[in-house]
């Protein structure tokens, strides 16, 4: 598409900027921008525009600066505290993901001594179940002597991490 | 910036960036939003050095993505979608000659063309500026700059006849 420049179109926008269009032009300039299409079509719009502009600059503005300083300070601090945050969130993950994988682990190695317990469980008594606690651990199955601290503190930490990642929520 | 040169920042320049999104985005509630926010987001963000006229540039910036999120948005109203009659009837501003003569014209045009026609002759930035605050490129500006602007004239002409012949 060939473009209608003309070498007047400069002039004609600086005399509309700066407010010279039309008493402070050349009859040059003015002839030539009657008879310039590019030029004639320029003025109008760039005048209706300029108009339009005037006059919404004297409209009532909604909100106010102090408002919008005010919310701006609140956005900014909030997204710190959350870019603060953000290594605590990565660390409680982290948390939470090795206390999942070490339980996997934990249920995965105890997982070959399931049936050995449970023949064991089915063959103790009450009676000889608290008889086992009165002797102390000393006296517990090795594998018993695992199980139950390592329920515990799994248990212990699951809950702690799971406290910690939920508690911003 | 301490929060009295924003204040006279803000006076000095939300009129036109207001005057700008409404004839955009032909919705004034719109444009009061998505203004608001172009403001929040040149406060929360690392300003430009040069002075008011680049704080002004970057402020279109903003405002110009603002507006093309919103239009990207699936379930926002495209600005094709929205009536001709209502663009005169939503806006709360007060009307008045010049804007009864322009906003039936400005219905008329792409919002593309819309961004151009204000920018370069409302705002006077140059080709190059236009192309920084779009993303255009600076010989694209031109080109549909130069087209935007003869279908505005030809429409400004045609209501002027239309209102001499009334």
């Amino acid at each position: 598409m060939r473009l209608g420049i003309c070498s007047f179109e400069k002039e004609v926008i600086q005399a509309l900027k700066d407010g010279h269009w039309p008493e402070g032009c050349s009859q040059e300039l003015r002839g030539h921008v009657a008879a310039c299409a590019p030029c004639s079509d320029l003025v109008l719009v760039t005048q209706a525009f300029q108009r339009v502009r005037s006059e919404s600059s004297h409209q009532e503005l909604p909100g106010s600066p102090g408002l919008l300083w005010w919310r701006a300070q609140l956005r900014r601090r909030n997204a710190a505290t959350e870019q603060i945050g953000r290594p605590i969130t990565i660390a409680e993950t982290f948390a939470l993901m090795v206390t999942v994988v070490l339980g996997i682990g934990f249920i995965a190695s105890q997982y070959n001594h399931g049936l050995r317990w449970a023949s064991w469980c089915s063959e103790v008594t009450l009676s000889r179940a608290l008889h086992l606690v009165s002797m102390g651990s000393s006296a517990m199955n090795g594998n018993l002597s695992l199980l139950i601290p390592g329920l515990g503190m799994l248990a212990l930490i699951g809950g702690l991490v799971l406290y910690l990642v939920t508690e911003k929520s | 910036m301490d929060s009295d040169a924003f204040a006279g920042f803000y006076q000095r320049s939300a009129p036109g960036l207001r005057g700008y999104l409404a004839r955009v985005s032909g919705n004034p509630t719109l444009a009061d939003d998505l203004m608001q926010e172009s403001y929040l987001r040149f406060l929360c963000a690392t300003h430009p050095e040069g002075g008011e006229v680049n704080y002004r540039r970057y402020l279109y910036r903003i405002a110009t993505n603002l507006l093309r999120d919103h239009w990207r948005r699936p379930r926002a109203m495209g600005l094709e979608d929205i009536p001709e009659r209502l663009l005169a009837a939503r806006d709360g501003m007060s009307r008045v000659d010049s804007q009864a003569t322009l906003d039936p014209a400005m219905a008329l045009m792409r919002p593309r063309d819309r961004q151009l026609l204000w920018l370069a002759h409302a705002e006077g930035y140059s080709h190059k500026e236009i192309a920084e605050i779009t993303g255009l490129r600076a010989g694209s500006v031109r080109l549909l700059l130069y087209r935007a602007r003869r279908k505005m004239a030809r429409l400004l002409r045609e209501q002027a006849a239309d209102r001499s012949r009334a």
